[in-house]
């Protein structure tokens, strides 16, 4: 600081600069407190982070041997199609949405088959899935630009299962679309 | 002590109170599920891989200190300023995305669907937030040097 400046302004200078230590030091205790939090959780996070993908190939070690996960990707259906099987009840329909937003809203006779949580939910859904192993199976996620339902139907394709199409538009169009709803976890 | 020092001095809690209520929910919410709270993280593509994780640790635990440091009258200051540090931080983060053209849930308060009105409208609320965390530090640091003789 010049001295020519006056005694409040380098007074005003160095509060702020010893705050900003303070600061620092917040954010150094607060990644320890957070990495200690971390190392006593149940269910820790890795120190390198995994993208979904990442996490999802190895969860699905867990459900397969030696999982061919590189396959054709699945076909996809319109609202009209995907509305006809849903009122017909001619497909098994699966939410690919996490169990939250599945419990906020989704399409009525759905079952939810999270990708975040797919062998723990694959596993729950075991009866509905094999009774519907070679029936047309729709998945769907939120809409857009999700890509759990894509996901979701890859490995379900992957698992055997033959008849297996993605309904794009996903709960967003359908919502839009003023169709029903139904809430609740639906297990 | 004139009416407006009275006045000034309710404000400055006031505000302290709101930004730190805020900023200790938020900090709750995203211990609670740190996993999503990586995948919003990582949806910024700004961070790499290595550091996403130690961000989705640290960034929760800053935030409720920072709440609980405004609260306190002695310890408002560092409080204000974490918090105004922060902000700049995720508003450079949210703008940096807004104009990539991106599309994501930005994991500020909780689960959402990724959504862009709802990225403008918490830069937005960052934005008030951050004037409302400047008040306080400006207010509380200036009483600080220009009453101390």
């Amino acid at each position: 600081m010049n001295p020519a400046h006056p005694p409040q302004v380098r007074s005003l200078a160095s509060r702020i600069l010893r705050d900003l230590v303070g600061v620092a030091v917040l954010a150094i205790a607060s990644l320890a407190v957070g990495l200690l939090m971390n190392r006593r959780s149940p269910d820790p996070l890795p120190v390198v982070y995994q993208t979904p993908e990442q996490r999802f190939d190895a969860e699905l070690t867990t459900l397969v041997a030696a999982p061919p996960f590189k396959i054709a990707p699945a076909a996809t259906v319109t609202l009209d199609d995907f509305r006809s099987a849903v009122d017909r009840k001619s497909a098994l329909i699966l939410d690919a949405r996490p169990s939250v937003f599945f419990g906020n809203g989704h399409v009525p006779g759905a079952l939810n088959l999270a990708r975040d949580d797919f062998a723990h939910d694959y596993r729950q859904l075991a009866d509905p899935l094999q009774a519907a192993h070679d029936k047309p199976i729709i998945v769907y996620c939120s809409g857009g630009d999700c890509h759990d339902s894509k996901m979701v139907a890859n490995a379900l394709l992957s698992l055997g299962f033959s008849n297996v199409s993605v309904f794009t538009g996903g709960w967003d169009a359908w919502s839009a679309a003023g169709l029903p709803a139904s809430t609740g976890s639906g297990r | 002590m004139t009416l407006s020092d009275n006045s000034r001095r309710y404000a400055v809690h006031a505000v302290s109170l709101a930004v730190a209520a805020v900023f200790i929910y938020a900090g709750i919410d995203k211990i609670r599920d740190p996993l999503q709270f990586a995948d919003s993280i990582a949806a910024f593509a700004i961070l790499p891989a290595v550091l996403i994780n130690l961000l989705a640790m640290g960034l929760p635990p800053f935030e409720i200190a920072s709440g609980l440091l405004l609260i306190g009258p002695w310890t408002r200051r560092v409080g204000s300023l974490a918090v105004a540090v922060i902000l700049v931080v995720f508003m450079i983060a949210l703008s940096s995305a807004l104009l990539r053209g991106l599309t994501l849930d930005c994991g500020c308060f909780g689960v959402g669907a990724p959504s862009r009105p709802r990225m403008w409208l918490e830069l937005a609320l960052d934005a008030v937030l951050l004037s409302g965390a400047l008040f306080v530090y400006l207010r509380s640091i200036s009483r600080l040097v220009f009453t101390s003789r």
